[in-house]
């Protein structure tokens, strides 16, 4: 094996491009243990930044997947492996990941490699590497020349800014005039494969390019034409406070401490915050000072007075994939500077040094309020067509030494000669813009794509370098205004290089609109552009002009209709819209209002006067009076003001929620899916008096918890496995087998609380289509029929959020064609979100161990978290939630009550009739996608006459929840929520799967029912049947009361305005499946089975890793598709 | 470079009265300010000097320069169009002479015998350039000064060649702009107020006069274009100015030349009283 060390330090771009993977193929444990130790070494005294980061992630990604890879085939068996370390865990948490790589590498080094030791190894040096170039970002944008000084100031005596003399001049009226600034959005042309990711620019100026078009922007057959999207507004005030309004996200405050200003996420305003810090008004420096804000006001404005700062969004949707945002942060902080001197014309462009300051600052601004946009996001701030390109740092540069690039790219705008305005037009009459209405988290791509670069993974580095080529392609189509080779281009930009780097950027509802665009317009439909980071948002679709009218309607029909199609599957945030767009060739620009044109954006005044009318009059100050008076006199006679005084209505006498809202109500439906209040108002006494909470969900606190024995966990394998295959290939051909799926839950973390419907997400492409977690658990089953010449029914159990979905959803897909019994079992129960109390959120919060976030980012997530404290307090602890959309209030009670919901439901019933020979369910998660029905795991719980019979696997860093313990020498599942001590998991190797084996019969023992009783209760109205409904009922109840009950948090999204969400925490209870193997009189057993079987896909951002891993092939080697 | 004119400005709105103030200078007499501040010309060599006033106020200010009056050309800036348009209304009086330009509200005190007046033109007679006299200041006090970015002149201490000229920058600009190597950090060179300057800026001056006739005529904007026509030069100088318009400038200037000359101890000794009598 080459030295990997060489592979970082070579000059040679030959060496130093090669890809990781393809060195370690083929390689030992021992070779590449002796690689990472020589990768560490040299990491610790690399002196560059990207030879130090880029070592980080070879370590990282030779622990996360060639160690392991060659450790599972070398057959390390986990009973010798080291436990991961809690201390280290600790460590990794607290964000000390140094410390916690010495602890690691020290256990490592004394009890050898192992798969656990590793997956923590691999996340230390992965964090590591991420939080040493979020460090250097953040040392670059402060030693930025222009943004030094605002870090130096700490005291207001030393604000050197002035406010600029023409923003003192009072009309005859005392009113103060308003400078406003108007600023594009911008559009990427070239997609630019991430390339406008700082860390690539910083390592890899050369492959940083992208084309960036600045646009005004207007929502089709809404607006009457495009117009810059963005706007700020600034004014002098007679008052020393600093008021802030953003008009879009509809909320004012008037900030009188200089600590609020830096309180980012304490309400919709820290974009604005964020730019007064970054303009240097308030500076950072003066961060924790303890001065006086209106002190610091006095020294720029004058005593006594203070600034207003507006912001505006022409109702452009979040997530257009447009930058609209980070311009608008561009626009807020030009205007501030502006109005401080710091451009030297007050009004229309800016110079380019200044445009390149307004960049440098909104990087700081996007810095401190904890987000991140890329390199090129600014681009609105400049006008027209422009090529920006990392730069070579030089010597001089603060980046010189450090990094390869500069951090700030080069902006180079192109003119007429060289884009002609027929061209611009000819882009203009056939690209029809849109917002899909999808809304995702694109920081765990740019995590990927980061990742991926720095290790040249083989075709990633290809598809970057194809990128590049289609960059040059785009430029030239463009330059010869041929359009229809610029879609060809852009299509296959999104085909190739952009997919081939991140499989995950394009999703089925992209694939369905190109396919129906495609279909709809045949070869006038000239190509997709993808925007942005990925594809469901903002996109570009492009026509033949003569069309493109026409395409605009019919996309936006097909957009709804497709959406209509997947809205349960995918998460949508809004109704897609089709825009008109316009290519701004000012870039941002300012005007100064005075006199009767000296009016607030549209919008402000329904906002702000509702206030201002309940106050005398004689209170206001003399400005506020005389605006007022204008503002009266304009909204008679200007025609954009006319909605204004009904607007005004409106905010003072806002309807009620009936008028509103659409579909069934909560209560109805509450009442439809069996709601019980007895209960629920039981827990609510509960939750109230601390009988139960998060802290009471532990088991008793002197509970012995100890790892199992060996011989409290099988492994079939050998001689054994060969006897247990045939027995299970018999029950299998004998037809006693069926499927139950777990697909009741709403993928709380697969969505962030979107509330969709996990099972029906086409997650991910294989044998080259998007499947669905149901296709993908279906395609298993199929296999498994065919093999063994006898079909397996197939269950999916459901809840009242994803009952009707699944159900509308299989129909029209008509069941995948599964050729077995395919059958939904209905929940039975629900319960009733509740308002967190303020003694969970802080248990959860401060005294569970959590993930410490990067500086800034844990400076906003406090204040975030102080706000919904005060949120949980002003809605009421435990009271119910319902301040959303009724299913969202809702919550299914825990994927126990599935299992006894097949025998409530008839399924169960229904299955015995058809299939008497019917004894052994598999019973697993929507999401354990390794999950199949393997005859010798089969028959090894048919051999044991276990009752249960649970798989595990052995335990990684990520494994988090629980595990399979003694409690008290009794080996069963202990859910992470009940270890009395954090530190009692680490103690555990095996982690629960929550695949379960059942023996159908001795499970309705447990329950004191028999098949009989199944049978009779699925047969009619009959006196007969009801009695024996009710004896499953009752029987349900007993055992349901001896199960634990938890109380847990839960994300859940509310989604407002135009694309915006809130994640807010609710409280709800649930019971567990695994606690059936607490339950005295089970017989449990416990099985270990491979990593690749038993992992759960929980969240997005695993399923790039679940891909590289050979996870991804193993469940596709588990399929027959249709 | 032989410099025998100098030109101080008093006409300012805010200017007018101040040079009439009485002090009392290093020596114990009680004089002007503008006596102090003609002396500080003399002491350099200066034989001629020409006083910028505003209309209608000369015969205060003849008073008020006592014994040197016989050697004051009264020029009067018939409009308040600029710092630099109040320069140029004396191109007259300096004709094709190199001068010293000083302000009539600030008064300098040195920290080695010569003054500082002297020391600024023996820089620019050795130099054979325009020099004008710079201190380091904090950036906070950048919204009063002009500034300038520049490098220094090898071989010559607290010497350095001005390459960009800004009136009153922000922290932004001059962090940008005026960035010279050797200052601590956030401080940046200022104008001292005194300046011996080459009949090329008059020259700038007035043709800057003739293309703004509404005013807003800055000193800076002509020393920025001089800094590009020829070489131009900044030098530290051994002492501190003093501005009498500023808050307790007045007085901070008599502390400052009472502390420096024969009354020390008694001023001193005044001061120990006057904390000591303080209540808490």
């Amino acid at each position: 094996m080459q030295s990997l060390v060489g592979l970082i330090t070579s000059a040679d771009p030959a060496v130093r491009n090669q890809s990781l993977d393809v060195c370690c193929r083929g390689a030992s444990v021992q070779e590449l243990i002796a690689a990472t130790r020589e990768l560490d070494t040299f990491r610790r005294g690399a002196e560059n930044l990207y030879e130090r980061v880029r070592a980080l992630f070879f370590l990282a990604a030779i622990h996360r997947f060639h160690l392991p890879a060659v450790l599972e085939k070398s057959g390390t068996s986990p009973e010798l492996s080291a436990l991961i370390p809690f201390r280290g865990y600790e460590q990794l948490l607290q964000r000390r990941f140094e410390e916690a790589i010495d602890t690691f590498l020290a256990l490592q080094e004394s009890s050898g490699p192992s798969d656990g030791i590793s997956s923590a190894l691999a996340s230390a040096y992965h964090r590591l590497g991420f939080q040493t170039l979020a460090d250097q970002v953040r040392r670059s944008v402060r030693t930025v020349r222009g943004n030094q000084w605002m870090f130096r100031m700490g005291h207001p005596g030393d604000q050197p800014l002035r406010i600029r003399p023409d923003l003192l001049q009072r009309s005859p009226e005392g009113a103060f005039p308003i400078l406003r600034e108007q600023t594009p959005v911008r559009m990427d042309l070239t997609h630019s494969a991430w390339s406008d990711i700082f860390f690539l620019g910083m390592d890899y100026p050369e492959g940083a390019r992208v084309l960036n078009v600045s646009v005004d922007l207007g929502v089709h057959g809404r607006d009457a034409s495009p117009r810059p999207p963005v706007s700020a507004w600034l004014r002098v005030l007679d008052e020393p406070v600093l008021r802030l309004t953003s008009v879009d996200l509809g909320a004012t405050a008037d900030v009188t401490a200089l600590s609020d200003v830096f309180d980012f996420a304490r309400d919709y305003l820290g974009l604005l915050k964020a730019a007064v810090i970054a303009s240097g008004i308030v500076p950072p420096g003066i961060e924790g000072s303890g001065h006086s804000l209106a002190e610091l006001l006095a020294q720029i404005v004058g005593p006594g007075r203070g600034l207003e700062l507006v912001s505006s969004v022409n109702d452009i949707p979040k997530g257009s994939r447009l930058a609209v945002s980070t311009n608008l942060l561009g626009s807020l902080i030009s205007v501030c500077m502006r109005a401080t001197g710091q451009a030297s014309s007050l009004t229309g462009e800016l110079q380019e040094s200044e445009r390149r300051l307004v960049l440098a600052r909104a990087l700081l601004g996007e810095w401190l309020g904890g987000s991140g946009g890329g390199w090129q996001d600014s681009g609105g701030v400049w006008p027209g067509i422009k090529l920006i390109t990392g730069v070579a740092a030089e010597s001089g540069d603060p980046e010189s030494g450090v990094s390869r690039g500069r951090l700030m790219p080069t902006h180079s705008v192109y003119d007429r000669d060289a884009i002609p305005e027929s061209a611009r037009k000819a882009l203009q009459d056939s690209l029809v813009v849109v917002h899909g209405g999808m809304a995702q988290n694109v920081g765990p791509i740019l995590e990927m794509v980061t990742e991926k670069y720095l290790l040249r993974s083989e075709r990633e580095w290809h598809g970057r370098q194809d990128a590049l080529t289609v960059l040059d392609e785009v430029i030239s189509a463009l330059r010869r205004g041929d359009i229809k080779a610029l879609a060809a281009a852009t299509t296959r930009n999104f085909r190739e290089p952009i997919q081939t780097i991140i499989p995950w950027a394009s999703t089925r509802y992209t694939e369905l609109l190109i396919e129906r665009a495609a279909a709809a317009f045949g070869q006038d439909f000239w190509g997709f552009w993808m925007l942005g980071g990925m594809s469901g948002g903002g996109m570009g679709f492009i026509f033949a002009p003569h069309r493109k009218q026409e395409a605009q309607a019919k996309l936006q029909e097909i957009m709804s209709a497709t959406k209509r199609e997947l809205q349960h599957a995918l998460p949508f945030a809004m109704e897609p819209v089709v825009f008109d767009y316009a290519i701004n060739e000012h870039g941002t620009f300012a005007d100064l209002l005075a006199g009767d044109a000296a009016l607030m954006p549209h919008g402000y005044y329904a906002l702000t006067v509702p206030r201002l009318v309940r106050q005398d009059r004689q209170d206001l100050p003399l400005a506020r009076r005389a605006e007022l008076d204008t503002v009266g006199a304009a909204a008679r006679t200007r025609p954009e003001l006319r909605g204004l005084v009904q607007n005004l209505f409106d905010a003072l006498l806002p309807r009620g929620r009936a008028e509103t809202r659409a579909g069934a109500s909560l209560p109805e439906l509450l009442e439809q899916n069996g709601f019980d209040r007895a209960q629920h108002e039981q827990i609510r006494r509960d939750l109230t008096g601390g009988r139960i909470g998060l802290a009471q969900n532990r088991l008793r606190a002197d509970s012995v918890i100890e790892d199992v024995r060996d011989s409290d966990v099988a492994c079939v394998e050998g001689a054994a496995a060969v006897a247990a295959r045939a027995a299970g290939e018999r029950a299998l051909r004998q037809g006693e087998v069926a499927v139950v799926t777990l697909a009741a839950g709403a993928g709380s973390r697969w969505t962030q609380g979107a509330g969709v419907c996990k099972a029906l997400h086409p997650f991910a492409k294989l044998a080259g289509r998007h499947r669905t977690f149901i296709e993908t658990h279906l395609a298993k089953s199929r296999r498994t029929s065919r093999a063994y010449g006898a079909v397996l029914p197939h269950v999916f159990t459901t809840s009242y959020a994803t009952q009707n979905p699944t159900e509308l959803f299989l129909k029209a897909v008509d069941g995948y064609g599964y050729e077995g019994p395919l059958l939904l079992s209905p929940g039975r129960s629900v319960g009733l979100r509740m308002v967190p109390t303020e003694r969970d959120l802080r248990f959860a919060w401060e005294e569970m161990p959590q993930q410490r976030l990067d500086e800034q980012q844990q400076k906003v997530r406090e204040s975030l978290r102080a706000a919904l404290i005060g949120w949980a307090r002003s809605a009421g602890e435990a009271s119910d939630y319902t301040d959303n959309l009724p299913l969202q209030c809702m919550h299914p009670v825990g994927h126990w009550y599935e299992v006894p919901n097949l025998f409530r439901n008839g399924v169960l019933a229904r299955l015995l009739r058809e299939r008497p020979s019917l004894r052994w369910l598999l019973l697993h998660n929507i999401d354990t996608l390794g999950a199949d029905v393997d005859p010798a795991l089969l028959g090894h719980h048919i051999q044991s006459g276990a009752a249960l019979t649970f798989e595990v696997i052995t335990r990684r860093l990520e494994d988090r929840g629980g595990g399979l313990a003694r409690v008290n020498q009794q080996p069963r599942l202990v859910e992470g929520l009940a270890m009395p001590r954090e530190e009692d998991e680490f103690r555990l190797r095996y982690y629960n799967s929550m695949t379960t084996w059942i023996d159908l019969d001795r499970l309705l023992d447990v329950f004191g029912l028999s098949r009989q009783i199944i049978l009779a209760a699925g047969e009619g109205d009959s006196a007969g049947s009801r009695a024996a409904s009710e004896t499953i009922t009752a029987a349900i109840r007993t055992l349901a009361a001896r199960m634990p009950t938890y109380v847990t948090l839960k994300e859940v999204k509310k989604r407002w305005g135009h694309g915006q969400e809130d994640i807010f925490p609710v409280t709800q209870f649930e019971k567990l499946w695994g606690d059936m193997t607490a339950v005295s009189g089970i017989d449990c057993r416990f099985v270990r089975v491979p990593r690749p079987r038993g992992q759960q896909l929980k969240d997005q951002a695993q399923l790039d890793g679940w891909l590289r891993d050979g996870s991804a092939a193993f469940v596709e080697n588990l399929c027959e598709w249709k | 470079m032989n410099i025998k004119k100098a030109v101080i400005t008093a006409a300012g709105k805010n200017q007018r009265t101040l040079p009439l103030q009485s002090l009392v200078d290093r020596d114990g007499v009680s004089k002007t300010a503008l006596a102090i501040i003609i002396e500080e010309a003399l002491s350099a060599g200066v034989e001629e000097i020409g006083l910028v006033v505003h209309p209608g106020d000369q015969p205060a200010f003849a008073a008020a320069a006592g014994s040197h009056a016989s050697r004051l050309t009264f020029i009067e800036q018939t409009q308040p169009l600029g710092y630099g348009h109040a320069v140029a209304s004396a191109r007259g009086f300096t004709g094709a002479n190199p001068f010293l330009l000083m302000v009539g509200d600030h008064l300098y005190v040195s920290s080695e015998s010569k003054g500082c007046a002297r020391q600024l033109v023996e820089m620019a007679s050795s130099q054979d350039a325009s020099v004008s006299a710079v201190q380091a200041t904090h950036e906070s006090k950048l919204p009063y000064y002009g500034a300038i970015g520049g490098k220094r002149v090898a071989g010559v201490s607290e010497l350095y060649e001005v390459s960009e000229v800004l009136e009153k920058p922000t922290p932004t600009e001059a962090e940008q702009r005026l960035i010279v190597p050797g200052l601590r950090a956030g401080h940046y060179l200022c104008f001292f107020g005194m300046h011996v300057l080459t009949p090329s800026v008059m020259e700038i001056l007035s043709s800057l006069v003739a293309s703004k006739p509404n005013g807003g005529i800055h000193l800076s904007a002509a020393l920025s274009t001089l800094a590009r026509r020829e070489r131009y030069l900044a030098a530290e100088l051994k002492g501190r100015r003093y501005d009498i318009g500023a808050r307790f400038g007045l007085l901070t200037a008599q502390l400052a030349l009472s502390l420096s000359g024969a009354d020390r101890d008694e001023v001193l000794a005044g001061l120990v009283e006057l904390l000591a009598a303080r209540k808490p």
